[in-house]
Protein backbone atom coordinates (compact mmCIF):
# COMPACT_ATOMS: atom_id res chain seq x y z
CA UNK A 1 0.00 0.00 0.00
CA UNK A 2 1.73 3.15 -1.23
CA UNK A 3 2.21 6.15 0.73
CA UNK A 4 -0.19 9.09 -0.66
CA UNK A 5 2.08 11.44 -2.48
CA UNK A 6 4.66 13.86 0.01
CA UNK A 7 3.06 17.68 0.11
CA UNK A 8 1.42 17.35 -3.14
CA UNK A 9 -1.21 20.07 -3.85
CA UNK A 10 -5.04 19.37 -5.55
CA UNK A 11 -4.18 21.72 -8.22
CA UNK A 12 -1.05 19.38 -8.65
CA UNK A 13 -2.64 17.64 -11.49
CA UNK A 14 -0.23 16.71 -14.26
CA UNK A 15 -0.08 13.01 -15.22
CA UNK A 16 -3.18 12.10 -12.92
CA UNK A 17 -5.57 9.32 -13.76
CA UNK A 18 -8.28 11.79 -15.70
CA UNK A 19 -11.09 10.79 -17.91
CA UNK A 20 -12.15 12.41 -21.67
CA UNK A 21 -11.76 15.84 -22.27
CA UNK A 22 -15.19 17.90 -22.99
CA UNK A 23 -13.87 19.11 -25.80
CA UNK A 24 -16.40 22.00 -26.49
CA UNK A 25 -16.20 25.05 -25.07
CA UNK A 26 -18.80 26.38 -23.15
CA UNK A 27 -17.55 30.38 -22.73
CA UNK A 28 -18.24 32.03 -19.80
CA UNK A 29 -21.54 33.05 -17.74
CA UNK A 30 -21.84 36.97 -17.13
CA UNK A 31 -21.02 36.46 -13.68
CA UNK A 32 -17.84 34.56 -14.51
CA UNK A 33 -16.55 37.65 -16.93
CA UNK A 34 -17.21 39.98 -14.21
CA UNK A 35 -15.27 37.49 -11.35
CA UNK A 36 -12.44 37.90 -13.76
CA UNK A 37 -12.69 41.29 -14.53
CA UNK A 38 -12.63 42.05 -11.29
CA UNK A 39 -9.59 39.61 -10.20
CA UNK A 40 -7.51 41.24 -12.88
CA UNK A 41 -8.69 44.88 -12.16
CA UNK A 42 -7.19 43.78 -8.50
CA UNK A 43 -4.10 42.37 -9.38
CA UNK A 44 -3.52 45.48 -12.11
CA UNK A 45 -4.00 47.76 -8.85
CA UNK A 46 -1.43 45.22 -6.95
CA UNK A 47 -3.75 45.08 -4.31
CA UNK A 48 -3.90 41.26 -5.30
CA UNK A 49 -1.45 39.15 -6.59
CA UNK A 50 -1.68 36.26 -8.72
CA UNK A 51 0.93 33.73 -7.26
CA UNK A 52 -1.44 34.67 -3.87
CA UNK A 53 -4.52 33.83 -5.54
CA UNK A 54 -2.97 30.82 -6.84
CA UNK A 55 -1.43 30.10 -3.50
CA UNK A 56 -5.39 30.58 -1.44
CA UNK A 57 -7.11 28.17 -4.05
CA UNK A 58 -4.18 25.31 -4.16
CA UNK A 59 -4.79 25.55 0.18
CA UNK A 60 -8.63 24.44 -0.61
CA UNK A 61 -7.62 20.71 -0.41
CA UNK A 62 -10.26 18.41 -0.69
CA UNK A 63 -12.56 21.18 -1.27
CA UNK A 64 -10.58 21.81 -4.32
CA UNK A 65 -11.82 19.09 -6.56
CA UNK A 66 -15.68 19.37 -5.95
CA UNK A 67 -15.48 23.02 -7.07
CA UNK A 68 -15.58 24.18 -10.83
CA UNK A 69 -13.01 26.61 -12.38
CA UNK A 70 -14.43 30.05 -11.06
CA UNK A 71 -15.97 28.41 -7.79
CA UNK A 72 -12.03 27.84 -6.72
CA UNK A 73 -11.36 31.24 -7.77
CA UNK A 74 -14.26 32.98 -6.09
CA UNK A 75 -13.16 31.55 -2.90
CA UNK A 76 -9.49 32.02 -3.27
CA UNK A 77 -10.42 35.76 -3.80
CA UNK A 78 -12.52 35.37 -0.92
CA UNK A 79 -9.42 34.13 1.31
CA UNK A 80 -7.31 37.07 0.20
CA UNK A 81 -9.51 39.65 1.03
CA UNK A 82 -10.39 38.56 4.42
CA UNK A 83 -6.11 37.98 4.96
CA UNK A 84 -6.24 41.49 3.77
CA UNK A 85 -8.37 42.65 6.15
CA UNK A 86 -9.85 43.87 2.60
CA UNK A 87 -13.68 42.92 4.10
CA UNK A 88 -14.53 40.87 7.05
CA UNK A 89 -16.85 38.14 7.56
CA UNK A 90 -19.68 39.84 8.87
CA UNK A 91 -19.70 42.15 6.01
CA UNK A 92 -19.49 39.87 3.21
CA UNK A 93 -22.31 37.40 4.98
CA UNK A 94 -24.80 40.54 4.97
CA UNK A 95 -24.01 41.84 1.78
CA UNK A 96 -24.43 38.15 0.28
CA UNK A 97 -27.51 38.11 2.21
CA UNK A 98 -28.84 41.73 0.43
CA UNK A 99 -27.18 40.55 -3.22
CA UNK A 100 -29.48 36.74 -2.06
CA UNK A 101 -32.86 38.64 -1.20
CA UNK A 102 -32.18 40.73 -4.78
CA UNK A 103 -32.36 37.34 -6.93
CA UNK A 104 -35.64 36.53 -4.30
CA UNK A 105 -33.71 33.30 -3.86
CA UNK A 106 -34.62 31.20 -0.96
CA UNK A 107 -31.29 30.92 1.41
CA UNK A 108 -29.90 27.32 1.37
CA UNK A 109 -31.40 26.45 -2.14
CA UNK A 110 -30.79 26.98 -5.30
CA UNK A 111 -26.74 26.43 -5.04
CA UNK A 112 -26.15 24.15 -7.82
CA UNK A 113 -29.23 25.72 -9.89
CA UNK A 114 -26.94 27.29 -12.03
CA UNK A 115 -23.30 25.53 -12.32
CA UNK A 116 -22.30 27.45 -15.06
CA UNK A 117 -18.84 26.01 -17.10
CA UNK A 118 -18.56 22.62 -16.33
CA UNK A 119 -15.25 21.35 -14.27
CA UNK B 1 -11.58 48.53 -29.80
CA UNK B 2 -13.56 45.90 -31.76
CA UNK B 3 -12.46 44.51 -35.41
CA UNK B 4 -16.23 43.07 -37.13
CA UNK B 5 -14.01 41.96 -39.97
CA UNK B 6 -11.90 39.41 -37.00
CA UNK B 7 -14.80 38.28 -35.80
CA UNK B 8 -13.84 34.73 -36.16
CA UNK B 9 -16.33 33.38 -33.20
CA UNK B 10 -19.16 34.34 -35.58
CA UNK B 11 -17.77 32.82 -38.40
CA UNK B 12 -16.97 29.86 -36.60
CA UNK B 13 -20.81 29.52 -36.04
CA UNK B 14 -20.83 28.36 -39.82
CA UNK B 15 -18.12 26.15 -39.22
CA UNK B 16 -18.53 22.45 -38.45
CA UNK B 17 -14.85 22.02 -37.02
CA UNK B 18 -16.30 20.86 -33.79
CA UNK B 19 -13.19 22.46 -31.69
CA UNK B 20 -13.81 25.66 -32.95
CA UNK B 21 -17.74 26.25 -33.00
CA UNK B 22 -18.70 29.36 -31.12
CA UNK B 23 -19.02 29.13 -26.97
CA UNK B 24 -21.81 27.26 -26.25
CA UNK B 25 -23.56 30.75 -24.01
CA UNK B 26 -24.57 29.31 -20.19
CA UNK B 27 -27.96 30.90 -19.86
CA UNK B 28 -27.87 33.49 -17.11
CA UNK B 29 -31.44 32.78 -15.88
CA UNK B 30 -32.82 30.89 -13.11
CA UNK B 31 -31.30 31.24 -9.56
CA UNK B 32 -27.72 32.01 -9.27
CA UNK B 33 -24.94 29.64 -7.02
CA UNK B 34 -23.67 31.11 -3.89
CA UNK B 35 -20.64 31.41 -5.43
CA UNK B 36 -22.03 33.88 -8.08
CA UNK B 37 -23.79 35.00 -4.58
CA UNK B 38 -20.25 35.82 -3.37
CA UNK B 39 -18.23 37.02 -6.44
CA UNK B 40 -21.27 39.62 -6.51
CA UNK B 41 -21.18 40.38 -3.26
CA UNK B 42 -17.12 40.83 -2.52
CA UNK B 43 -17.35 42.82 -5.73
CA UNK B 44 -20.05 45.36 -4.45
CA UNK B 45 -17.99 45.84 -1.23
CA UNK B 46 -14.75 46.59 -2.57
CA UNK B 47 -17.02 49.28 -5.31
CA UNK B 48 -18.49 50.36 -1.77
CA UNK B 49 -14.62 51.01 -0.04
CA UNK B 50 -13.40 52.29 -2.98
CA UNK B 51 -10.90 49.74 -3.45
CA UNK B 52 -12.24 49.05 -7.76
CA UNK B 53 -14.73 51.26 -9.31
CA UNK B 54 -17.29 49.44 -11.31
CA UNK B 55 -16.08 51.10 -14.31
CA UNK B 56 -12.53 49.46 -14.08
CA UNK B 57 -14.49 46.41 -14.18
CA UNK B 58 -16.46 47.39 -17.30
CA UNK B 59 -13.55 48.01 -18.85
CA UNK B 60 -11.44 44.90 -18.05
CA UNK B 61 -14.75 42.86 -19.36
CA UNK B 62 -14.53 45.22 -22.44
CA UNK B 63 -11.09 44.47 -23.41
CA UNK B 64 -11.11 40.92 -22.83
CA UNK B 65 -14.39 40.56 -25.31
CA UNK B 66 -13.60 42.93 -27.71
CA UNK B 67 -9.77 43.49 -27.74
CA UNK B 68 -7.60 40.65 -26.65
CA UNK B 69 -9.37 37.34 -28.83
CA UNK B 70 -8.21 38.94 -31.97
CA UNK B 71 -4.37 39.98 -31.53
CA UNK B 72 -3.29 36.19 -31.68
CA UNK B 73 -4.71 35.65 -35.57
CA UNK B 74 -3.48 38.91 -36.66
CA UNK B 75 -0.21 38.04 -35.07
CA UNK B 76 0.40 34.65 -36.44
CA UNK B 77 -0.99 35.69 -40.00
CA UNK B 78 2.18 37.97 -39.41
CA UNK B 79 4.30 35.59 -39.36
CA UNK B 80 2.93 33.37 -42.15
CA UNK B 81 2.99 36.23 -44.21
CA UNK B 82 6.42 37.59 -43.57
CA UNK B 83 9.05 35.17 -42.68
CA UNK B 84 11.74 38.02 -41.56
CA UNK B 85 8.09 39.10 -39.08
CA UNK B 86 8.38 35.25 -37.96
CA UNK B 87 12.12 35.03 -37.32
CA UNK B 88 11.88 37.74 -34.74
CA UNK B 89 8.76 36.51 -33.28
CA UNK B 90 10.59 33.22 -32.30
CA UNK B 91 13.21 35.04 -31.24
CA UNK B 92 11.30 37.70 -28.65
CA UNK B 93 7.72 36.94 -28.86
CA UNK B 94 6.88 40.31 -26.86
CA UNK B 95 8.99 42.28 -29.06
CA UNK B 96 7.78 41.50 -32.15
CA UNK B 97 4.08 41.80 -30.64
CA UNK B 98 4.90 45.64 -29.84
CA UNK B 99 6.32 45.65 -33.63
CA UNK B 100 2.82 45.52 -34.49
CA UNK B 101 0.94 47.33 -32.12
CA UNK B 102 0.02 44.54 -29.91
CA UNK B 103 1.25 45.86 -26.61
CA UNK B 104 1.36 42.64 -24.56
CA UNK B 105 1.77 44.55 -20.75
CA UNK B 106 1.87 41.75 -18.36
CA UNK B 107 2.76 39.01 -21.18
CA UNK B 108 5.83 37.13 -21.55
CA UNK B 109 5.61 35.81 -24.78
CA UNK B 110 7.11 32.32 -26.40
CA UNK B 111 6.20 31.52 -29.55
CA UNK B 112 6.76 27.87 -30.92
CA UNK B 113 6.56 26.79 -34.26
CA UNK B 114 5.29 23.43 -35.87
CA UNK B 115 7.03 22.11 -38.46
CA UNK B 116 7.04 18.99 -41.03
CA UNK B 117 8.71 17.44 -37.85
CA UNK B 118 7.29 19.18 -34.64
CA UNK B 119 3.60 19.63 -33.19
CA UNK B 120 3.64 21.73 -30.48
CA UNK B 121 0.42 21.94 -27.53
CA UNK B 122 0.58 24.15 -24.68
CA UNK B 123 -1.01 23.35 -21.12
CA UNK B 124 -0.62 24.93 -17.79
CA UNK B 125 -0.91 21.93 -15.65
CA UNK B 126 -0.97 23.89 -12.33
CA UNK B 127 -3.79 26.25 -12.71
CA UNK B 128 -4.72 27.87 -16.35
CA UNK B 129 -2.05 29.91 -17.30
CA UNK B 130 -3.01 31.01 -20.60
CA UNK B 131 -1.40 33.73 -23.29
CA UNK B 132 -5.17 35.82 -22.29
CA UNK B 133 -3.49 39.14 -23.77
CA UNK B 134 -2.93 37.94 -26.92
CA UNK B 135 -6.40 35.05 -27.26
CA UNK B 136 -8.69 36.18 -24.63
CA UNK B 137 -9.68 33.86 -21.95
CA UNK B 138 -8.92 30.55 -22.26
CA UNK B 139 -11.43 27.78 -23.39
CA UNK B 140 -13.55 25.66 -20.54
CA UNK B 141 -11.37 22.53 -22.25
CA UNK B 142 -8.01 24.21 -21.33
CA UNK B 143 -8.74 25.06 -17.69
CA UNK B 144 -10.40 21.13 -17.32
CA UNK B 145 -8.77 18.92 -14.72
CA UNK B 146 -8.82 16.13 -17.42
CA UNK B 147 -7.02 18.67 -19.88
CA UNK B 148 -4.00 19.35 -17.45
CA UNK B 149 -3.63 16.10 -15.92
CA UNK B 150 -3.40 14.05 -19.24
CA UNK B 151 -2.06 16.53 -21.94
CA UNK B 152 1.40 15.78 -20.50
CA UNK B 153 1.07 12.12 -20.03
CA UNK B 154 -0.35 11.35 -23.31
CA UNK B 155 -0.74 13.84 -25.63
CA UNK B 156 -1.15 12.28 -29.06
CA UNK B 157 -4.12 10.67 -27.01
CA UNK B 158 -5.34 13.78 -25.71
CA UNK B 159 -5.19 15.38 -29.69
CA UNK B 160 -7.02 12.30 -31.02
CA UNK B 161 -9.86 13.65 -28.58
CA UNK B 162 -9.36 17.16 -30.83
CA UNK B 163 -9.67 15.50 -33.70
CA UNK B 164 -6.13 15.68 -34.54
CA UNK B 165 -3.83 12.84 -35.38
CA UNK B 166 0.16 12.98 -35.40
CA UNK B 167 1.72 10.16 -37.16
CA UNK B 168 4.47 8.86 -35.45
CA UNK B 169 7.94 10.54 -37.10
CA UNK B 170 6.26 14.31 -36.10
CA UNK B 171 7.38 14.73 -33.00
CA UNK B 172 5.00 15.85 -30.39
CA UNK B 173 6.28 19.17 -27.41
CA UNK B 174 4.59 20.07 -24.72
CA UNK B 175 5.01 23.06 -23.15
CA UNK B 176 3.32 23.16 -19.73
CA UNK B 177 3.05 26.89 -18.87
CA UNK B 178 4.29 27.07 -15.02
CA UNK B 179 6.14 29.93 -14.49
CA UNK B 180 6.51 33.52 -16.04
CA UNK B 181 6.50 32.55 -19.46
CA UNK B 182 3.17 32.46 -22.24
CA UNK B 183 3.11 30.49 -24.93
CA UNK B 184 1.72 30.73 -28.59
CA UNK B 185 2.05 27.83 -31.71
CA UNK B 186 2.57 29.13 -35.34
CA UNK B 187 1.14 26.15 -36.93
CA UNK B 188 2.17 25.37 -40.25
CA UNK B 189 0.52 27.44 -42.97
CA UNK B 190 -1.12 25.14 -45.75
CA UNK B 191 0.09 25.31 -49.18
CA UNK B 192 -3.34 26.37 -50.05
CA UNK B 193 -2.99 29.36 -48.79
CA UNK B 194 -0.20 30.69 -50.48
CA UNK B 195 -1.23 34.20 -52.35
CA UNK B 196 -3.66 34.96 -49.69
CA UNK B 197 -3.97 38.27 -47.91
CA UNK B 198 -3.59 38.74 -43.88
CA UNK B 199 -6.91 38.67 -43.20
CA UNK B 200 -7.75 35.72 -44.87
CA UNK B 201 -4.85 34.11 -43.45
CA UNK B 202 -6.38 35.26 -39.66
CA UNK B 203 -9.56 33.42 -40.26
CA UNK B 204 -7.79 30.05 -40.14
CA UNK B 205 -5.90 30.76 -37.65
CA UNK B 206 -8.73 29.60 -35.17
CA UNK B 207 -7.69 30.14 -31.15
CA UNK B 208 -7.47 26.02 -30.95
CA UNK B 209 -5.03 26.09 -33.44
CA UNK B 210 -2.69 28.61 -31.49
CA UNK B 211 -2.88 26.26 -28.75
CA UNK B 212 -2.10 23.29 -30.72
CA UNK B 213 -4.61 21.05 -30.08
CA UNK B 214 -5.69 21.13 -33.85
CA UNK B 215 -3.85 22.40 -36.97
CA UNK B 216 -5.46 24.85 -39.74
CA UNK B 217 -8.52 23.80 -42.39
CA UNK B 218 -8.74 25.43 -45.55
CA UNK B 219 -12.23 25.15 -46.23
CA UNK B 220 -13.17 22.89 -49.06
CA UNK B 221 -14.26 25.62 -51.98
CA UNK B 222 -17.89 25.09 -52.66
CA UNK C 1 0.99 52.02 -35.03
CA UNK C 2 1.23 55.99 -34.85
CA UNK C 3 4.47 57.39 -35.42
CA UNK C 4 4.77 58.21 -31.87
CA UNK C 5 4.31 54.86 -30.92
CA UNK C 6 7.11 53.36 -33.18
CA UNK C 7 9.22 55.84 -31.70
CA UNK C 8 8.51 54.70 -28.57
CA UNK C 9 9.28 51.03 -29.49
CA UNK C 10 12.24 51.80 -31.10
CA UNK C 11 13.67 53.79 -28.00
CA UNK C 12 12.64 50.94 -25.28
CA UNK C 13 11.59 47.69 -26.97
CA UNK C 14 10.13 45.47 -24.68
CA UNK C 15 11.55 42.15 -24.87
CA UNK C 16 9.73 38.64 -23.16
CA UNK C 17 13.20 37.74 -21.67
CA UNK C 18 14.84 39.89 -18.51
CA UNK C 19 18.59 39.74 -17.69
CA UNK C 20 20.31 37.07 -15.73
CA UNK C 21 23.28 37.66 -14.72
CA UNK C 22 24.70 35.40 -12.73
CA UNK C 23 23.15 32.32 -13.99
CA UNK C 24 24.54 29.04 -12.94
CA UNK C 25 23.18 26.92 -16.22
CA UNK C 26 23.96 27.40 -19.73
CA UNK C 27 22.28 26.32 -22.37
CA UNK C 28 23.04 22.67 -23.21
CA UNK C 29 23.75 21.41 -19.55
CA UNK C 30 22.31 18.52 -18.08
CA UNK C 31 20.24 19.05 -15.15
CA UNK C 32 18.53 17.06 -12.91
CA UNK C 33 15.14 18.63 -10.77
CA UNK C 34 15.56 18.08 -7.08
CA UNK C 35 14.15 15.24 -5.61
CA UNK C 36 12.31 17.38 -3.03
CA UNK C 37 8.61 17.57 -1.67
CA UNK C 38 8.41 20.74 0.09
CA UNK C 39 4.96 22.14 1.42
CA UNK C 40 3.59 25.54 0.07
CA UNK C 41 3.12 27.37 -3.32
CA UNK C 42 6.06 25.81 -5.95
CA UNK C 43 5.38 26.15 -9.19
CA UNK C 44 8.07 22.99 -9.90
CA UNK C 45 5.31 19.98 -10.90
CA UNK C 46 5.25 16.86 -8.56
CA UNK C 47 5.61 15.06 -11.82
CA UNK C 48 9.09 16.80 -13.13
CA UNK C 49 10.70 16.32 -9.38
CA UNK C 50 13.72 14.05 -9.54
CA UNK C 51 13.84 13.46 -13.44
CA UNK C 52 16.68 14.66 -15.71
CA UNK C 53 16.30 17.28 -18.72
CA UNK C 54 18.70 19.52 -20.58
CA UNK C 55 18.24 23.39 -20.70
CA UNK C 56 16.59 24.65 -23.29
CA UNK C 57 16.99 28.53 -22.71
CA UNK C 58 17.52 30.79 -19.98
CA UNK C 59 14.86 33.18 -19.15
CA UNK C 60 16.16 35.82 -17.09
CA UNK C 61 15.57 36.80 -13.41
CA UNK C 62 12.12 36.72 -11.40
CA UNK C 63 10.80 37.45 -8.31
CA UNK C 64 10.49 33.97 -6.44
CA UNK C 65 6.58 32.94 -6.95
CA UNK C 66 7.33 30.62 -3.79
CA UNK C 67 7.64 33.84 -1.60
CA UNK C 68 5.01 36.26 -3.74
CA UNK C 69 2.24 33.51 -2.77
CA UNK C 70 2.90 34.46 0.45
CA UNK C 71 2.68 38.35 0.60
CA UNK C 72 6.75 38.89 0.33
CA UNK C 73 8.46 40.45 -2.50
CA UNK C 74 10.56 37.70 -3.69
CA UNK C 75 13.12 39.28 -4.22
CA UNK C 76 16.32 38.80 -4.82
CA UNK C 77 14.61 37.54 -8.51
CA UNK C 78 15.98 33.87 -9.10
CA UNK C 79 16.73 32.83 -12.56
CA UNK C 80 14.52 31.14 -14.79
CA UNK C 81 15.21 28.36 -16.97
CA UNK C 82 13.32 26.64 -19.48
CA UNK C 83 13.90 22.58 -19.04
CA UNK C 84 13.44 19.95 -21.88
CA UNK C 85 13.02 16.84 -20.87
CA UNK C 86 11.93 13.48 -23.07
CA UNK C 87 8.75 12.20 -22.22
CA UNK C 88 9.81 8.64 -21.82
CA UNK C 89 12.59 9.88 -19.00
CA UNK C 90 9.49 11.56 -17.46
CA UNK C 91 6.48 8.61 -17.55
CA UNK C 92 7.76 5.19 -17.18
CA UNK C 93 4.63 4.18 -19.65
CA UNK C 94 5.37 6.69 -21.67
CA UNK C 95 3.42 5.27 -24.81
CA UNK C 96 4.57 7.67 -27.87
CA UNK C 97 7.77 7.81 -29.72
CA UNK C 98 11.12 8.62 -28.60
CA UNK C 99 11.24 11.67 -30.12
CA UNK C 100 8.30 13.36 -27.71
CA UNK C 101 9.27 16.22 -25.57
CA UNK C 102 7.96 18.31 -22.95
CA UNK C 103 9.30 21.58 -21.52
CA UNK C 104 8.65 23.76 -18.70
CA UNK C 105 9.84 26.83 -16.69
CA UNK C 106 12.36 26.09 -13.41
CA UNK C 107 13.72 28.21 -11.11
CA UNK C 108 17.48 27.52 -10.55
CA UNK C 109 17.37 26.45 -7.13
CA UNK C 110 15.32 23.61 -8.38
CA UNK C 111 17.94 22.64 -10.56
CA UNK C 112 20.89 19.94 -9.45
CA UNK C 113 23.85 19.77 -12.05
CA UNK C 114 23.18 16.54 -13.66
CA UNK C 115 26.73 15.82 -14.01
CA UNK C 116 27.80 15.99 -10.36
CA UNK C 117 30.23 18.79 -10.87
CA UNK C 118 29.21 22.36 -9.56
CA UNK C 119 29.14 24.76 -12.17
CA UNK C 120 30.75 28.22 -11.28
CA UNK C 121 28.70 31.55 -12.18
CA UNK C 122 31.81 32.23 -14.06
CA UNK C 123 33.15 29.85 -17.20
CA UNK C 124 36.76 29.15 -16.84
CA UNK C 125 36.99 26.86 -19.83
CA UNK C 126 35.62 27.59 -23.70
CA UNK C 127 33.21 25.53 -25.11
Amino acid sequence: MSDPPLNKGPHDLGGAAAGPIDTTDHGMLFWEKQANALRNALSLKKIVRVDELRRAAEDLGDQYYKLAYFERTTMALRTLLLEKGLITESELAAKMAEVRARFDVVPGAGASARKGAPR
Amino acid sequence: MSDTAFDYYARKKHDHDHDDHAPVAGQDSGPPSQYEIMSRAMQELLEAKGVVTADEIRRRIEIFEEDFPYRGSRVIARAWADPAFKARLLKDGKAACAEMGVELEATRLIAVENTPDVHNVIVCTLCSCYPRELLGMPPTWYKSDNYRARVVREPRAVLKEFGTVLPDHVALRVHDSNADMRYVVIPMRPRETKGWSEEQLAEILTRDTLVGVTVPRVPAKP
Amino acid sequence: MTKARRARARRKPPSTYTPAPGHRFRVGDRVMIKRAFPPGHRRTPYYIRGKMGVIERICGAFPNPEELAYGFDGEPAKVLYRVRFQQRHVWPDYEGPARDLIEMEIFEHWLVPASGRMPTAKLTQTG
